[in-house]
């Protein structure tokens, strides 16, 4: 018999299929700290992000069928998820919150997996590394669409930029991103 | 109609939800046709997974109000506990193996090794239901263990099928007597009831071990000098039987 923290994300999203509320816990122990983060980091409100949390594990538990463990890790999804709904939040408020400096990320404290903390700091400084390789343009670009919530067309504007120069600019930051991190051995990346 | 050249370009952004209105509306057809497209997002989105991957404390109140809100629980269950912090030593959690290992000593099956089916995390089987189903076949198609069987040298595909010839599972055996579940198309059970395993060509049937009452993913062992040269399925009560009571279901050939 496997123990919860030794089956994989895909055993356990069955296992949550199953209701079972334990392996919903388990998937929280294990990705809650990177999703309620990035819907944090992009909208700049505790209250509201850990509302985006909550509706990430909700609809986990209610659709767990919506992840399809062939198209990308579990990590990836709910994080997919978290963004577009911390975007959703973003620009459906009529006039923009004043948007605090960014917070530096804090050393998380209990109610996280120490083992996924870890990853996550590592995977965290590898990003880092390899946001700084990218040219200033697309480093720039790829920041304000996904952290600030703008979409390309949005960015371009303030950039004051073609919309197609952004669109590439973003697309090729992506790819070269996507070679570094593979290059690094991030997992869930492949070139 | 978004080109694929087009819809190539955008996809960067769209991993980052940057894409919005009419095109996403274009885009999103497209990507229903273009599996390049879909794989291409699969893994820029794997991309974004890692950008977004940080470390945030998290609020203390966060996990409870998640259990609070689960519909499928009856308000006068405890909610879930926190999760757990630390990692579970290897000594606990043992007796419920312990008792799983005396249960599978009393069916005489002993010479053979057992079934491990999947009671993920210790539901079970028996709890199966539909929305789990789906996924459950996806991920023993998938399971790197069943691939792995597939790509083992002298592996083969045992169908066992019921009286009108209709498939009725399907195993990969690999030549170390380990068996794995393919596919199943065995309709579920009533509660209480379970699917078993024969080998049967050996002086006695051996059982191999329960498949649940709605298999989803299952292995076996065949070991000892004379292996089973049928694999034969029977219905019994959960638990399982030492000997086949029930009428044989389904048959076939190593």
């Amino acid at each position: 018999m496997q123990q919860i923290d030794e089956v994989s994300d895909a055993q356990l999203v069955i296992s949550i299929a199953r209701f079972s509320e334990v392996a919903l816990a388990e998937a929280y122990r294990r990705h809650g700290g990177a999703v309620y983060g990035l819907a944090k980091r992009v909208l700049h409100n505790a209250t509201e992000a850990e509302d985006v949390a909550q509706e990430v594990f909700l609809r986990l538990w209610n659709q767990p069928d919506r992840f399809d463990a062939s198209r990308g890790s579990l990590r990836s999804y709910l994080l997919a998820q978290a963004h577009a709904r911390a975007v959703d939040a973003v620009r459906s408020s009529a006039s923009r919150r004043q948007r605090e400096s960014r917070e530096a990320m804090r050393t998380a404290e209990a109610g996280y997996d120490m083992q996924h903390e870890v990853w996550d700091l590592a995977v965290a400084e590898q990003v880092a590394g390899a946001m700084a390789g990218l040219p200033e343009g697309e480093r720039r670009a790829i920041e304000l669409a996904y952290f600030d919530g703008h979409t390309y067309r949005e960015v371009a504007q303030l950039l004051g930029q073609p919309e197609g120069t952004v669109k590439s600019r973003i697309r090729n930051g992506m790819r070269r991103l996507r070679a570094a991190l593979a290059d690094k051995g991030v997992r869930g990346v492949d070139a | 109609m978004m080109s694929h050249e087009q819809a190539s370009e955008l996809l960067g952004a769209y991993a980052l939800d940057a894409v919005e209105g009419e095109e996403l509306a274009e885009l999103e057809r497209h990507l229903d046709e273009c599996p390049r497209c879909r794989a291409e997002l699969d893994s820029l989105r794997d991309v974004a997974g890692a950008l977004g991957t940080g470390v945030e404390t998290v609020p203390e109140g966060l996990w409870s109000s998640i259990a609070g809100r689960l519909p499928e629980r009856a308000p006068e269950e405890t909610p879930p506990p926190m999760p757990r912090l630390v990692r579970r030593t290897a000594g606990e959690g043992g007796s419920r193996q312990r008792r799983g290992r005396r249960a599978l000593a009393t069916l005489g099956a002993v010479a053979v090794a057992l079934a491990a089916v999947a009671a993920v995390l210790g539901v079970g089987l028996i709890n199966a239901n539909n929305r789990a189903d789906n996924l459950q076949r996806a991920a023993t198609a998938r399971s790197s263990t069943v691939a792995a069987a597939l790509h083992t040298p002298g592996h083969r595909v045992v169908d066992l099928r019921d009286g009108k010839h209709m498939l009725a599972l399907q195993f990969v055996v690999v030549p170390d007597g380990r068996g794995y579940l393919l596919s199943s198309h065995l309709p579920a059970l009533a509660t209480g009831r379970t699917y078993q395993l024969w080998g049967i060509g050996t002086p006695h049937p051996v059982s191999l071990g329960l498949l649940g009452s709605d298999p989803g993913e299952a292995t076996f062992t065949m070991a000892g000098a004379r292996r089973p040269t049928v694999l034969a399925l029977t219905a019994e009560p959960a638990g399982g039987t030492a000997a086949p009571t029930g009428p044989i279901l389904a048959t076939g050939a190593v």
